[in-house]
């Protein structure tokens, strides 16, 4: 952290041991990582597996709100009410237990409680699965879409929950103890996703159901620009922004907005950035697949439709996340002794490697190994959700168990 | 993080710089410059398929379930829409509105194509779901006689859907030696299904092994069978795991091209423009026939609108659509203005504002 830093953050705090040397230090950390990430896909969604969740959007719903509570508990409440002592002492895989016991807990019960039978009952029914069974919607499709519309949610949230402790440093609130500080950014993030959400996706449950909500919902203000009438086209630039706060974290390390001396210019820019490298992600992105598929066709399905174009944008996004985090977490964001702007431009050529070999390596063995369906364009699957959890088990291993058996805390006094 | 002092101007400097990368990274790269030098070029490569003079079609059956609750709760209760379908207990019994208790029915339609020289050869296009249900189907249209003379040339699995495949032993139990199209992409329990092999667990079997010849059809070109009839095959992976799906391509003279589908998984749109492409006489395609996999559970999904928009700017004359076409979007084409013709709503069909079951479609 900067001298000028308004917040401290115990994931930049914590000073950590090595405990095994590199490279077998990263490399056994990805194994295990995706050990734990498979077994959890097995359990919960794999639709081979035990509880088959991932229906697709039902299982899908949890692993989004998963990322988010965790962003929650680290960046926001600083893990809140747990004390730096315990913080500290514990064994990583008691911290690793417990938090992530308390991550699925309040998951189930904003799911559960917040959505589906305060927020879905009392104000907008399309976020409760009983709420729109009792409309006369199937069961299943219930299910499905107030999962759809919980996750969409989740998906601006995991864009605006991290950037106000990432590039804001909490301001104007950095002052506060905990919980104030986490109680008043969670909030306002909340709001503001609350806002995004009403803009971004409402207009998508216009549309949704028969006969259109014309009373309720505006039309969806990007159709004469981007030919679909779906919010697939938000959900891809928003999931690219997602990515673009995570790569400046960690990739870039804030450059080059973190040479803004003084707050909140330093979190204006910070966000404008974000902003522009989310677009510039989306655009890139939505160009390649013209480039290799041909250019999207309208009212066409899979590969072809426009919709399904601007939502693998954000698939791809998240490809580059998950290499990236790989790097940041397990191979110490490597290279670490060139100048900022060698390091970065080093950082992103292997990101740009490694997401290519992840790419093909993904729809390679996701049939065998996930049990979904061989292709790209596939109407009921979605490549975010197996990635986005194997994400939230890299921040479930480094943030709640500080990367253990790797790596450990080192404790004052000890050696 | 280091702290570094920098001046406003070597921010304002590096700001400018930003913006140009920027510019060219995103916007710039898909400027008509770029444009013109990387995106693919339009190939069009269209096959003569021929002619044909005439070509009916009658629907045996588009009523694949007649609960659409109980077959979605089939599919909840075995995890979703990627379960493979060949380990789903899918529901037999206590269905009110079912065929003998039973929810389960399926899609098969009778194709008859007269040739430029007067001859006529009919197909059969899909083997349904509940044998039962599709045995009497096929004997109120007499397609069981037409089976067990050899008048059916070949039967043409669109994919391997259990309503549109698990039925097969109804129509093996007329002819064992028919010849089978079926698209890339099949699973080895499909084959085995063929050969008399059981799922219990799915409640299908097949009494009567297939002994004819089986032909997998890829998407590498048009497949022409006869003047005028081709099968065009598509690599989409489909729910309930499932992969691959074909469908008819009918040139019929003075008309235009006719398509004749199962479910059309690939989409009616990614369907045209294909054949637009591949077809000679692509441009001007007259009717489509079949399922259109549009809201086959009654579900909505706005990408379905961007669908009905675009319907309307191919010219297609006639739209004898049913099946997975839903009865939603069956109410939204009409109001859209599109042909949609219109059936008769018998035999267990329950509306008539598309092609229900006994219904016929003369292209002529």
């Amino acid at each position: 952290m900067s001298e000028h830093s308004l917040d401290t953050l115990w994931l930049e705090e914590r000073k950590r041991i090595d405990l095994i040397k590199q490279p077998l230090r990263g490399i056994a950390g990805v194994v295990l990582a995706f050990a734990v990430f498979m077994g959890l896909w097995w359990v919960f969604m794999d639709p081979r597996g035990w509880l088959r969740w991932y229906t697709p959007q039902y299982g899908y719903m949890y692993i989004r709100w998963l990322l988010i509570v965790a962003i929650w508990q680290a960046y926001i409440f600083n893990f809140w009410p747990f004390k730096r002592k315990w913080m500290e002492e514990s064994h990583p895989l008691k911290k690793g237990i417990v938090l992530t016991f308390i991550n699925f807990a309040i998951t189930g019960l904003l799911i559960w409680g917040f959505y589906y039978y305060f927020f879905g009952k009392l104000a907008i029914p399309y976020f409760s699965w009983p709420e729109l069974q009792k409309t006369g919607l199937s069961d299943f499709f219930s299910r499905e879409y107030s999962s759809l519309a919980i996750l969409m949610m989740a998906a601006i949230a995991s864009w605006l929950s991290p950037i106000w402790p990432a590039a804001f440093e909490n301001y104007p609130w950095h002052g506060l103890k905990q919980p104030a500080k986490g109680i008043t950014v969670f909030c306002v993030t909340f709001l503001l996703t609350t806002y995004i959400f009403f803009i971004c996706m409402h207009p998508h449950y216009r549309v949704l159901f028969y006969p259109w909500q014309e009373f309720t919902a505006a039309f969806p203000w990007w159709y004469d620009s981007f030919r679909t009438l779906s919010g697939n086209f938000n959900v891809g630039w928003i999931m690219c922004a997602t990515v673009a706060v995570w790569l400046s974290e960690m990739t870039l390390e804030q450059y080059p907005f973190r040479l803004i001396k003084n707050q909140p210019w330093r979190g204006i820019g910070g966000f404008v950035f974000i902003l522009l490298l989310a677009l510039i992600f989306f655009f890139l992105f939505v160009f390649m697949q013209d480039v290799v598929w041909g250019v999207s066709v309208e009212g066409a399905k899979r590969l072809m439709a426009p919709d399904w174009r601007y939502l693998h944008a954000g698939e791809l996004a998240i490809l580059v996340l998950g290499v990236a985090m790989i790097l940041f977490f397990y191979f110490d964001n490597w290279p670490r002794k060139f100048s900022t702007e060698v390091n970065i431009l080093i950082r992103v050529a292997i990101i740009i490697v490694g997401t290519i070999v992840f790419h093909w390596l993904y729809y390679k063995v996701s049939p065998a190994l996930l049990g979904t369906q061989a292709g790209y364009s596939h109407p009921q699957q979605f490549p975010m959700a197996p990635i986005i959890l194997l994400i939230n088990v890299l921040l479930y291993h480094n943030w709640f168990m500080d990367g253990w058996p790797g790596k450990r805390i080192k404790v004052e006094g000890s050696k | 993080m280091e702290e570094q002092n920098i001046s406003r101007r070597s921010f304002v400097k590096g700001m400018a710089l930003g913006t140009v990368v920027g510019y060219f990274a995103s916007a710039g790269l898909s400027s008509t410059v770029f444009k013109k030098a990387l995106l693919p070029k339009e190939k069009l490569e269209q096959v003569d398929i021929g002619e044909i003079k005439s070509l009916k079609l009658k629907v045996i059956s588009e009523t694949s379930w007649y609960d659409n609750n109980v077959f979605l709760n089939d599919v909840k209760g075995a995890g979703g829409l990627l379960v493979n379908q060949y380990t789903i207990p899918w529901t037999t019994e206590m269905v009110k509105s079912g065929y003998k208790g039973s929810n389960l029915g399926g899609f098969s339609t009778l194709i008859e194509a007269e040739f430029m020289d007067g001859t006529k050869k009919k197909f059969l296009l899909d083997s349904g779901w509940s044998s039962d249900w599709m045995e009497k189907r096929y004997k109120d249209e007499g397609v069981d006689e037409m089976l067990a003379k050899k008048q059916i040339e070949f039967l043409v699995q669109s994919h391997e859907h259990m309503d549109h495949f698990f039925g097969i032993q109804a129509v093996l139990k007329y002819n064992q030696n028919i010849p089978i199209y079926v698209p890339k992409g099949f699973y080895q329990e499909g084959f085995d299904l063929l050969k008399g092999k059981a799922f219990p667990e799915a409640k299908v079997k097949n009494d009567y092994p297939h002994k004819g010849t089986i032909t997998v059809l890829d998407s590498s070109k048009v497949n022409v069978l006869y003047p005028g009839i081709a099968l065009m095959t598509f690599d989409v992976p489909i729910i309930l795991r499932v992969f691959g799906e074909q469908a008819f391509v009918f040139n019929v003279k003075d008309k235009g091209i006719v398509l004749v589908t199962g479910c059309c998984h690939m989409g009616i749109i990614s369907y045209m423009e294909a054949v637009r492409k591949k077809v000679k006489g692509g441009e001007k395609i007259y009717a489509v026939q079949g399922g259109l996999h549009i809201s086959p559970f009654e579900d909505w999904d706005p990408q379905y609108d961007d669908l009905i928009l675009a319907f309307n700017k191919y010219g297609v004359q006639k739209i004898g659509a049913n099946h997975c076409t839903g009865y939603i979007t069956a109410e939204k084409m009409i109001k859209a203005g599109l042909p949609m013709v219109r059936g008769t709503a018998r035999y267990m069909t329950k509306r008539d504002i598309y092609l229900g079951n006994g219904d016929e479609l003369l292209i002529a």
